[in-house]
């Protein structure tokens, strides 16, 4: 018997995460994801709740997207609709979820997800996307050794593998995350929450897929994990380079860790913009709330409001604007006229706010006009 | 909200000293073999009149036992409780005076309030249990939801539970434990569950009755930030232990033990782009039967003496401690609040 314990996670190296981007980014202005015109039902006929309402995104290789709502704006159901994933009786109702993915002799084929056989399907899932769940502990299958479940993925995708090839494959990945070789024999109630998330994560990873989409991975997890598991994903994919998808409701994560962030509230999309910009100047009053809702580490204690009300019912949304019952700045014409995503000029960022309109005589309110500062600009593009 | 003030309320409760074990056993030994977990050990805290005191700490530190110690629902393995003076007989069973003076909000609203009724059995029930008329429940129930901004109140009594959003129910949850006329609100991670556009609405709720009803309350999170938002005091705990504890704000802006630090670089923080970098961290098992500090197997700064001796705490500043040795140098006083209780302290013989 050894009389050390082995140390679970060996320090991982410093990574500008900005420098790392740009490393990798290459292809960076290939898409790897388009979604057009995406929408969601639950249901159908008279109790039929629209879940997502005609979501448009794009994700470039190597790039993060942040995806950032509270509780029912419908963030999980884009992501489980678009990976097919999705259970009755939710119902994808309209739009095309484009992924580009590339072969081994780097041949780049879209596939329309929504349109998808199930045989086609099977063939993208995992090797081309993969997903890593909210709840590791539900994910995980609670009667199989952690192992097993690296060796389904290989067994299925990779079947020229051998088994001691696949067993050694499971160790480099679980090396990866920054856990020892043993835990292959664990079983998952053996693991802590963060060990589990982990091991979701390496067998995301266990065939290289081109874009990982992350649905809260880390709220489950105290602070320290997820800080922990934050960094690695950022060191992981400075070596890998895959594309992301990150869901989250901590929007404050999400400007640390994502290139582009897409805010969504009540099914829709209601700013788009690069995580800086969205973090320095919001256009939106809902991100605008959402940002002032973090009570902040520095400075002068002083009272916050947050966003007042509460979010709205699906089954029965209030007409125009979804959020103007709790908007500060709302307008008659936010009462009875929905508004669309629209560009705002050539910001590189898109809204869904009719103070923004050019047609609108109402003045954009200064909150919502700060220009972002010159500091945003390091690192990017 | 000055940042030093010290205690002008009443003391409502008083804890010394409360330790809680638990006995596991030991799984694939012998039957028989047993280790005990110190899931809470000697914490002292008063929790004031018109005060917030914040308990912070990742899972499994021990901050859910200390509040259902507080509110009697787990008895301590050891160590008193003061209610308003009185003390409470260790072991008697918790009667129905102490629950009317001492409430609980728990966190997940959705779990904690009865599916299958209204809004309205929820709150009259505990009413009609400590005696109130029943002509008169109604009426009360009312009020007491106008109190957490629940209006109008009488469209909220008919309601079931899953009409409410999160936030609202969290509302109903501390609006039930005000029915009694409480004097102490323990609240045990109240906003973790909740979406983060209404977290504040429920601080801001919290204050409020700490300010305007005189309540004394606990404020149990894992979130820093948050502590830093609503309380007067705070404390951090790890493994069981409080590693530090001070009034004001210092705690978070001038930690001292490695192990607040840590909580603090771990908080996302958008106005520093830098603080991604990963930090080396390790995740350590809290296995409380380690001698020496609890923190030392995670601790960038340990020494050989963390590994063998525990540290006991050290006051650095009015009203700041901290249970670290890195800290014995810059004491100003003797350390108070040691461990004065045989187990715990250094074992070498």
């Amino acid at each position: 018997m050894s009389a050390t314990i082995p140390r679970e996670h060996e320090p991982t190296a410093v990574v500008d995460v900005a420098a790392s981007a740009v490393a990798t980014g290459v292809t960076r202005n290939e898409p790897v994801l388009e979604i057009e015109g995406f929408s969601v039902d639950y249901g159908v006929g008279a109790s039929m709740v629209r879940a997502v309402d005609d979501v448009t995104l794009r994700l470039d290789r190597s790039r993060v997207l942040g995806i950032a709502g509270e509780s029912g704006s419908g963030k999980s159901t884009l992501v489980y609709a678009m990976t097919r994933l999705l259970r009755a009786p939710g119902v994808i109702s309209g739009g095309r979820a484009l992924l580009h993915t590339t072969d081994d002799d780097g041949v780049v084929t879209p596939v329309n997800l929504v349109e998808a056989t199930e045989s086609q399907l099977r063939k993208v899932r995992w090797s081309h996307v993969s997903i890593v769940l909210q709840s590791a502990l539900s994910a995980l299958n609670p009667v199989l050794r952690i192992g097993r479940e690296f060796d389904e993925v290989l067994k299925t995708h990779r079947k020229e593998m051998t088994r001691a090839q696949r067993r050694a494959r499971a160790v480099e990945l679980l090396r990866l995350v920054g856990l020892t070789e043993d835990r292959l024999d664990r079983y998952p109630h053996e693991l802590s929450g963060g060990q589990r998330q982990r091991v979701m994560i390496a067998v995301a990873l266990a065939l290289d897929p081109e874009l990982v989409i992350m649905d809260e991975p880390t709220t489950a997890l105290d602070v320290v994990t997820q800080r922990e598991i934050i960094s690695e994903l950022a060191t992981l994919r400075a070596r890998f380079g895959f594309a992301m998808i990150f869901i989250t409701h901590d929007l404050s994560l999400l400007v640390e860790l994502a290139d582009e962030i897409a805010v969504m509230y009540a099914g829709s999309i209601v700013e788009r913009a690069g995580a800086r910009e969205l973090y320095e100047a919001p256009r939106h009053p809902y991100t605008l709330g959402l940002l002032h809702s973090f009570p902040p580490l520095h400075g002068e204690r002083r009272e916050l409001t947050g966003i007042p009300g509460s979010p709205p019912d699906l089954a029965d949304p209030p007409t125009g604007c979804r959020f103007a019952p709790r908007c500060t700045f709302v307008m008659a014409r936010c009462l009875s006229e929905r508004p669309t995503l629209r560009e705002l000029g050539d910001e590189g960022r898109s809204v869904a706010c009719w103070l923004f309109d050019p047609a609108s005589e109402s003045r954009v309110p200064v909150e919502l006009s700060l220009a972002p500062s010159a500091r945003q600009t390091v690192g990017e593009p | 909200m000055s940042d030093v003030e010290l205690d002008t309320g009443a003391v409502q409760l008083r804890a010394s000293h409360l330790s809680r074990d638990f006995t596991t056993r030991v799984p694939g030994r012998f039957l028989r073999a047993k280790r005990v977990t110190h899931a809470v050990e000697d914490v002292s805290l008063d929790l004031v009149a018109g005060r917030v005191l914040a308990v912070v700490g990742e899972s499994g530190s021990g901050k859910s036992v200390l509040a259902r110690m507080l509110a009697r629902i787990v008895t301590p393995t050891s160590g008193e409780l003061e209610l308003r003076g009185t003390p409470i007989a260790p072991k008697a069973k918790r009667d129905l005076a102490y629950a009317a003076m001492v409430q609980l909000v728990l966190q997940d609203p959705f779990a904690s309030i009865n599916p299958v009724h209204q809004i309205r059995h929820s709150l009259e029930r505990p009413l009609l249990i400590h005696g109130a008329e029943r002509a008169r429940v109604g009426e009360l129930a009312r009020s007491v939801l106008e109190r957490v901004s629940l209006d109008p109140s009488d469209r909220f009594l008919d309601r079931y539970p899953h009409e409410l959003s999160g936030g609202q129910l969290q509302r109903v949850s501390i609006a039930r434990a005000l029915c009694v006329k409480p004097q102490v609100l323990l609240a045990d991670e109240p906003i973790s569950m909740l979406d983060v556009s209404v977290r504040l609405g429920i601080l801001n709720l919290l204050k409020g009755l700490c300010d305007d009803e005189n309540l004394a309350v606990l404020y149990i999170t894992h979130d820093i930030a948050s502590a830093r938002y609503l309380a007067d005091e705070t404390i951090v705990m790890y493994a069981g232990q409080v590693v530090e504890r001070s009034v004001g704000t210092a705690l978070v802006d001038e930690p001292t033990h490695p192990y607040t630090q840590l909580l603090i670089a771990s908080v996302p923080d958008p106005s520093d782009p830098t603080s991604i970098a990963p930090r080396a961290a390790t995740a350590g098992v809290m296995d409380s039967s380690v001698v020496g500090c609890r923190f030392a197997p995670r601790c960038p700064h340990a020494s050989a003496r963390c590994l063998a001796e525990s540290p006991p705490v050290f006051e650095i500043g009015p009203g700041h401690h901290s249970r670290c040795w890195l800290q014995e140098g810059n004491r100003v006083a003797t350390p108070v609040l040691t461990t004065r209780r045989g187990k715990g302290g250094p074992t070498t013989t």
